[in-house]
């Protein structure tokens, strides 16, 4: 906030007020949760954050705010309701404050001359995104935890793999396998994409390259079947990442026990150049290098990204941002990284899964510990 | 649902795009830039990876007024209506610059005046008005709500399919309900019994508290004690529609005496109440007014909510009691209402039931059976 000369922050966004206050709440569906959402000030006089929050009693078990400092709903997708917020910030905040938000709603808008005196917000993303890049002793211990459920509520689904079973019912095991485990609450919509041997056989796409996430179904899963598997959780306010390749009710073929070692070995060249001060281009490299110059990773999405109160968030390495972007991102440690590299052998559909690790001075330590099942030795 | 990814039903999508163009129309905007995925799904009928909470702001979804068009950030056409063809998709980008080089391009765009956006974040707000000079940009929100809370008819048979899911998830969920048990495992078991039904998305995520817990009836920590009320508040996203409703069960006999039946009774009360204020063309302030006129203070969450795509106004909640004395109630709602009694000490019963005003009088929705006194 200081380098930026902000005195306030507005944050509207769920991952952010989470990382700004340690509140967390079981998320809603985005329609509700733009409207009924907690609200966080963050004032640079002031050590402690404002939660303003609809989720009475649920306000703070993960933080340590005063009791003072956890308010009742601000509702500013209303009119009433961001006028009535002018005023609590004005007590907060007084004169012309330099303010930074991370969203504008229309009626936030409306209300400029009361909520932003001092004149247009600043971005507050800058400000949380720089913030988010570096995980806390505390933060993994979070993140671990959430993984650990995943991978523990996991399991049993893939125990339930047959043929016949639907995509729907992978979903029904791991969301009871999810809760009962203490997860806070599913971040996305678990997938389970039957891939199509071909690239000819999957749906047409922009780039002419791999559909992928599809929506689960109710597609009943047959012998044979090729499953990328793709889910997360949340739990105090941070989320999980989880992704695998399945077969349905066979062995790998000597065809597909390939396309493992090949990913494993794009996955090992891609972390034998991460540690503290490698950039985002030298990991991307990396895995080309060992790809023999074809992009391992869909290049609708990235080779990796951060994790932590957001289940992709900062940094963002082979996205369409460019060579330069990616060069400009130099690892810290204590990031977090969810590497997601894949190998696509047309005719036999192919391999992809995720590795989450952190970030170290001389390398990375793994925070994902699953099998590779059925694949591998 | 079926076994491959579908658009929504041409009836759903053509009754839905007439009612945002005749918006658009009656408030003069030619060009929407839609973020939120609600709003998205409602003009494209296309449905995408749902995520919980909220997202930030990225136009993903454009609408031209005059060419008619529906353009949409997909990178695949499985699940894409054949009303929006291949040419006007655009692949998933995180390059700002890409997404403006494609708007940009957007046959209709460079002649629109007025643009319209359902939320903005400080940079688009300033990348915008330099990418389209001529332009002025406005909030489109009050346009796509004025849509969107009226709900077409096939919208109100999307909104009782979902809520049959729900209901049918929440007996099971109940029929787990017994001392011991934590508020997780029934969270759980709901989800379960959602998905079962071919619905893997929630509305909400908490669906069950103990709303009193005694202290000759408690038993391990979360979970529920034999003398304890446990409210129920539970919705799914069946199709993008959102089915939703609540109940509250004692956790057995010793949860059930004299106070507790007053509560459920003082509920029943401020319920029916609630139900005589949900007609067509009165103020929503007389929901407010229904618990002071049944002498209950207001909870402190809102006791109604539009359903539909998620959500959708009105909103009517204390903190906002100019919004719902302005607020009609208006033939073609579908709200959530919720009769809220007691709190710390006696406990709390929750009734949350779906309600459709009609012209001939509101019509509940939700079926699902009550514990009574």
């Amino acid at each position: 906030m200081d380098e930026q000369g902000v005195e306030a922050l507005i944050l509207l966004g769920n991952s952010n007020v989470a990382y700004a206050t340690g509140a967390s709440w079981p998320l809603e569906d985005p329609g509700r949760a733009n409207v009924k959402r907690p609200v966080a000030v963050v004032t640079a006089d002031d050590e402690q954050p404002h939660l303003f929050t609809p989720f009475p009693g649920l306000a703070t078990p993960g933080s340590c705010l005063a009791e003072d400092h956890v308010h009742g709903p601000v509702y500013l997708e209303f009119d009433e309701g961001a006028k009535a917020f002018g005023g609590i910030l004005a007590e907060l905040v007084p004169g012309e404050r330099k303010v930074a938000v991370d969203e504008l709603p229309g009626s936030m808008r409306r209300a400029h001359e009361l909520l932003f005196p001092g004149g247009a917000p600043a971005s507050a993303d800058d400000v949380v995104g720089a913030a988010k890049l570096v995980k806390t002793p505390d933060e993994l211990g979070f993140l671990r935890t959430a993984l650990q459920i995943t991978e523990q509520a996991i399991a049993p689904v893939q125990a339930a793999l047959a043929p016949g079973v639907r995509q729907v019912d992978l979903t029904a095991v791991f969301l009871r396998a999810a809760f009962d485990l203490g997860a806070d609450g599913n971040i996305l919509d678990p997938i389970f994409q039957v891939m199509p041997a071909r690239l000819a056989d999957g749906p047409w796409t922009t780039h002419g390259d791999i559909a992928c996430p599809l929506v689960t179904t109710e597609r009943q899963l047959a012998r044979g079947d090729v499953l990328w598997v793709d889910t997360g959780i949340s739990y105090a306010g941070f989320a999980s990442d989880f992704g695998r390749t399945w077969l349905v009710g066979t062995e790998p073929t000597p065809r597909q026990q390939a396309q493992f070692r090949s990913w494993k070995e794009i996955l090992d060249a891609v972390l034998a150049v991460t540690r503290a001060g490698a950039t985002g281009a030298d990991l991307t490299r990396a895995a080309l290098a060992a790809c023999g110059g074809r992009t391992p990773w869909m290049p609708h999405f990235y080779l990796g990204h951060g994790l932590g109160v957001d289940s992709a968030e900062s940094p963002f390495i082979g996205t369409d941002l460019g060579d330069a972007y990616d060069e400009r991102q130099v690892l810290a440690a204590g990031t977090v990284l969810v590497l997601e590299p894949l190998v696509w052998d047309d005719g036999a559909a192919g391999y992809r899964s995720e590795e989450v690790i952190v970030v170290t001075d001389d390398g990375w330590i793994p925070l994902t510990d699953y099998p590779y099942d059925p694949y591998g030795d | 649902m079926a076994t491959e990814v579908l658009a929504d039903d041409r009836g759903l999508r053509e009754s839905r795009r007439q009612r945002a163009f005749a918006e658009m129309e009656a408030n003069d905007i030619d060009v929407l830039l839609l973020g939120r995925e609600a709003n998205a799904r409602y003009v494209s009928g296309a449905p995408r990876l749902w995520t919980a909470g909220t997202r930030p702001f990225g136009p993903g979804c454009v609408v031209v007024r005059a060419t008619g068009a529906v353009h949409l950030v997909s990178t695949w056409d499985e699940g894409i209506p054949d009303d929006i063809p291949h040419e006007h998709l655009f692949g998933i980008t995180w390059n700002p610059g890409n997404l403006l080089a494609w708007l940009r391009g957007i046959d209709g765009m460079a002649e629109a005046r007025r643009i319209g956006t359902d939320s903005l974040t400080p940079r688009f707000a300033q990348l915008f008005p330099k990418v389209f000079p001529s332009a002025e940009l406005v909030d489109a929100e009050p346009a796509l709500q004025a849509a969107r809370r009226i709900k077409t008819p096939e919208e109100v048979e999307a909104i009782r399919a979902s809520i049959t899911v729900a209901e049918t998830a929440l007996a099971v969920a109940l029929s787990e309900l017994r001392p011991g048990v934590s508020e997780r495992h029934l969270a759980g078991v709901f989800m379960e019994a959602m998905a079962r039904q071919g619905v893997t998305t929630p509305a909400t995520q908490r669906v069950a508290w103990i709303s009193r817990r005694r202290p000759h009836g408690r038993g391990e920590a979360g979970a529920v004690g034999a003398a304890d009320l446990v409210a129920f508040d539970a919705g799914v996203v069946a199709g993008g529609y959102t089915g939703e409703l609540g109940r509250t069960w004692p956790a057995g006999p010793a949860a059930v005496d004299a106070a507790t039946r007053a509560l459920y009774r003082q509920a029943d009360d401020v319920w029916s109440r609630l139900l005589g204020a949900c007609e067509a063309g009165t103020s929503c302030h007389g929901l407010l007014a229904a618990y002071e006129a049944a002498g209950h203070p207001l909870p402190p969450f809102p006791i109604a909510t539009g359903l539909g795509l998620g959500f959708d106004v009105p909103l009517v909640d204390r903190h906002l009691p100019l919004t719902a004395g302005q607020d009609r109630l208006l033939p073609g709602m579908v709200l959530a209402v919720t009769a809220h009694v007691g709190g710390e000490g006696p406990g709390a019963v929750l009734r949350k039931e779906a309600v459709l005003v009609t012209a001939a009088g509101p019509e509940v929705l939700t079926t699902s059976p009550h514990w009574r006194p």
